[in-house]
């Protein structure tokens, strides 16, 4: 209770007077899920080295209940006019594979670039509105940060050393994101009172298939689930 | 003769000068200056191959805080290391230097027959070369796309290629407006009695060398400008339908051929060889007929063979594209001229090496250079003969065997010619004989490194390794083997740059002697060395122009006094 108490009172604080609340939920997957497929590293013996089971291409992660990682959930259309996190958001290569798969991190935030692995990465980003990067890490160079300076619908990272390396990133100009666990759940504090459009995004379904729903904050939490269902046959 | 009747200022007569000899000391210093840039980013890249990704010591905060030569970079450093080291060094310093300053006075002439448009030759090279730099620093660093800038990657890389582009345009302006130049003055201004088989073979060879300029030049010019439209204005001269880049289907309009872009190029590009080999020919042959003070064996065997050679080097181009897929029928075609212009070649070197036999050889510092040419470009020469077939060259293609190939052509080779040319002719251009002490451990020392760094190569590329990997192979199990001649490379490479600290030393302290008031130090026979000051007068050359009555190699005549007959002397 003291730390519900706390969270509101931190929440006040943080958005200068107005009541705000945490956006919690979970995202499903309706139906048959596909099954993974297995990332050949063999181009690379370090990458395939890493891995003592083989790595799975981490497109659509879902478990036995249905439960769907990697979805960015985040509100549309959000005025924020707080501060922009000084934290690092951490994107690391590690085993050959991205960590985390699927990110959003706010414009003007650090993005700290890792290299855990004991071979040369490329990162190649795809932005359209912010610039375009694309710069080697060899084995040597365990960490760069860079910045977004725009916000932007999510884009590709990859890397063009292993082409079975592949990432999304979305960019906010707020904080009101958040991407799913492997549990299908996800979280968004500090949300002022009002109600929003939601909107979440999965790997597989695109762009062009987001779901969205309204959301309302009301007196400290709001619930919000979504369901991706595979597309009928027509 | 010279020229007084405009009063001369030290700006038109140092800077904005139109006398053949100022532009042609302009191009010297200026493309002197560039091989060291182009062989300092080489000296960087050797390190990186050496000791991959670890970091640079004492100028790696240029490449950023962590120091480190990033693969980018690395292809940034390759690509303009090729272009400065040909186009902005050996070709500017062998047809602008050599060819501005001598040919003239090898001839008999005044000047050269357009000597504005030579200023203007020289302008736009000094202004192309500047723009090529500029690159390096607009963002993603210079042209990354090698020095051949194949489309589509060229043309969809970063901001640097366009500058590149442009710079490439105003450097073959300018070539064409040199060669243009040398030709009209050889047909033109020889002087009475200088007929074609009096030239000497350096005027020869400038003379070939300018057809080829302004024949192969054109192409990539207009190659230059389509690629500069594809990037800026849209086209897709060199793009074709649906290529997909960075995982995203490109959305020009598609239609356009990457291969064409080959061969245009390599229309220009092969003919470029002979570019750089036919002035080193040229400098070598005067240098061995002045000190092995005989005539040269086969006077109209080399004249013959060069401009057999200037005809061929335009039907072998493709031997550079065989694995582009081209079909059986000019796979052969091909073959066989390339096996074709291998005789040409082997003439002129078989002249060269059959003029040292019986002569009284003087082993001066331009000759050691000059001895040293001929087996250096029998192994480049020789090594190019499994890449003209194609069932080799699909082996051996991209590999390191053709980094040492060619660079034996061009390194050993020509540049050791230009070497020999600097030490045989500064006398007549400063009036002062270079340090035949310092001249020698330079000469020495590089001939050793030289092959310690170009040796190794042929090694690495039969094993298998490729060209352009940034951390030199260590990523790939086919090159375990041989990885160690990295260092051995490394190493060599960087003892040649010590190397050249003996002529830069040589250079500056000659520079600071008093003339030496010697007309012609080496006893030659041609009227640059005969008729003219040391150095010469200014804009005019001579104080009367020279009437010629013989042949340029006219050394130990039987019959007289001395071992030399000028061209002038009557007889």
């Amino acid at each position: 209770m003291n730390k519900l108490l706390s969270s509101i009172t931190l929440s006040f604080i943080v958005t200068g007077g107005l009541i705000a609340g945490e956006i919690t939920g979970v995202v499903k997957y309706i139906g048959k899920p596909p099954k993974a497929k297995r990332l050949r590293m063999d181009a690379d013996p370090v990458c395939a080295a890493s891995h003592q089971e083989a790595a799975k291409a981490e497109t659509f992660i879902v478990d036995a209940k249905g439960n769907l990682a990697n979805v960015i959930v985040y509100l549309k259309g959000v005025k924020y006019s707080g501060n922009t996190p000084t934290q690092p958001v951490e994107l690391d290569q590690a085993g050959c594979v991205y960590s985390p798969h699927v990110m959003g991190v706010m414009a003007g935030q650090p993005v700290k670039i890792l290299n855990s692995d004991a071979t040369m990465h490329n990162i190649h980003g795809l932005p359209k509105i912010n610039r375009e990067f694309n710069f080697g890490m060899p084995k040597t160079l365990k960490e760069k940060t860079i910045t977004f300076d725009k916000s932007e619908d999510v884009f590709v990272v990859k890397c063009d050393v292993h082409p079975w390396m592949k990432s999304f990133t979305q960019v906010f100009d707020h904080p009101y994101f958040a991407v799913t666990g492997t549990d299908g759940k996800f979280s968004i504090p500090n949300v002022p009172d009002g109600t929003y459009e939601a909107i979440a995004w999965q790997e597989r379904f695109g762009s062009k298939r987001t779901l969205s729903q309204q959301v309302t904050v009301k007196g400290g939490s709001a619930t919000l689930n979504f369901n991706f269902e595979r597309p009928k046959k027509k | 003769m010279s020229d007084n009747h405009t009063k001369e200022t030290f700006f038109t007569k140092y800077i904005w000068s139109i006398d053949h000899k100022v532009i042609g000391i302009q191009y010297g210093i200026t493309a002197l200056l560039w091989l060291l840039v182009g062989f300092g980013l080489m000296m960087v890249m050797r390190y990186q191959l050496a000791y991959p990704d670890t970091q640079i010591p004492f100028i790696g905060w240029i490449f950023g805080e962590d120091k480190l030569l990033l693969p980018e970079k690395y292809n940034s450093l390759g690509a303009m290391h090729g272009t400065i080291m040909i186009f902005l060094g050996v070709v500017p310093l062998a047809f602008g230097a050599f060819g501005n300053y001598l040919v003239p006075l090898q001839i008999g002439a005044i000047d050269m027959a357009f000597p504005r448009l030579n200023a203007a030759s020289y302008w736009t090279y000094f202004l192309g070369s500047i723009i090529m730099v500029v690159g390096f620093f607009v963002p993603g660093g210079a042209a990354n796309s090698g020095w051949t800038s194949y489309p589509p990657l060229a043309d969809v890389a970063t901001a640097g290629q366009t500058v590149w582009l442009l710079g490439m345009v105003m450097l073959i302006t300018s070539s064409l407006l040199g060669s243009v130049n040398i030709m009209v003055t050889v047909i033109q201004l020889r002087a009475e009695g200088m007929t074609w088989f009096r030239l000497p073979i350096f005027v020869w060879t400038q003379f070939i060398t300018a057809f080829l300029l302004l024949l192969a030049f054109p192409p990539l010019e207009a190659a230059g400008i389509l690629q500069l439209m594809d990037r800026l204005a849209g086209t897709s001269f060199f793009l074709p339908t649906g290529l997909v880049v960075s995982g995203e289907v490109l959305t020009n309009a598609g239609g356009g051929s990457p291969l064409l872009w080959q061969h245009l190029f390599w229309f220009l590009a092969h003919p470029e060889v002979y570019v750089l080999i036919l002035p080193a020919f040229g400098i070598i042959s005067e240098i061995i007929a002045n000190n092995t003070r005989k005539p040269l064996s086969g006077y109209k065997s080399l004249v013959y063979a060069m401009t057999f050679l200037g005809f061929m080097s335009f039907v072998v181009w493709a031997h550079h594209m065989y694995l582009t897929g081209m079909g059986t029928t000019m796979g052969a075609f091909f073959q066989t001229t390339t096996m074709i212009i291998s005789i040409p070649s082997v003439v002129i070197l078989t002249a060269l090496l059959l003029s040292l036999w019986g002569g009284s050889i003087r082993f001066n510092t331009p000759m050691l250079f000059a001895l040293a040419f001929l087996p250096m470009f029998g192994i480049g020469g020789l090594t190019g003969l499994p890449l003209g077939l194609a069932a080799a060259d699909i082996h051996l293609h991209d590999t390191y065997y053709v980094i040492g190939h060619f660079h034996y052509v061009v390194a050993p080779g020509t540049l050791f010619a230009l070497f020999a040319g600097v030490y045989f002719w500064f006398p007549k251009v400063t009036g002062k004989s270079l340090n035949e002490s310092l001249g020698k451990l330079h000469f020495y020392f590089s001939f050793i490194f030289m092959n310690g760094v170009f040796m190794p190569m042929f090694i690495q590329g039969l094993a298998g390794v490729s060209r352009r990997l940034a951390d030199g192979g260590q990523a790939y199990a086919h090159a375990a083997d041989v990885i160690y001649l990295n260092e051995i490379m490394s190493w060599s490479a960087w003892l040649l740059g010590m190397a050249q600290l003996f002529f830069i030393a040589n250079v500056v302290l000659t520079l600071f002697k008093a003339r030496t008031g010697e007309i012609n130090p080496w006893n030659a026979t041609t009227i640059d060395w005969t008729e003219t000051t040391s150095p010469p007068l200014g804009h005019g050359n001579f104080e009367k122009i020279p009437v010629v009555y013989r042949g340029p190699y006219e050394y130990s005549v039987p019959g007289s006094k001395i071992d030399f007959t000028p061209q002038t002397e009557k007889g």
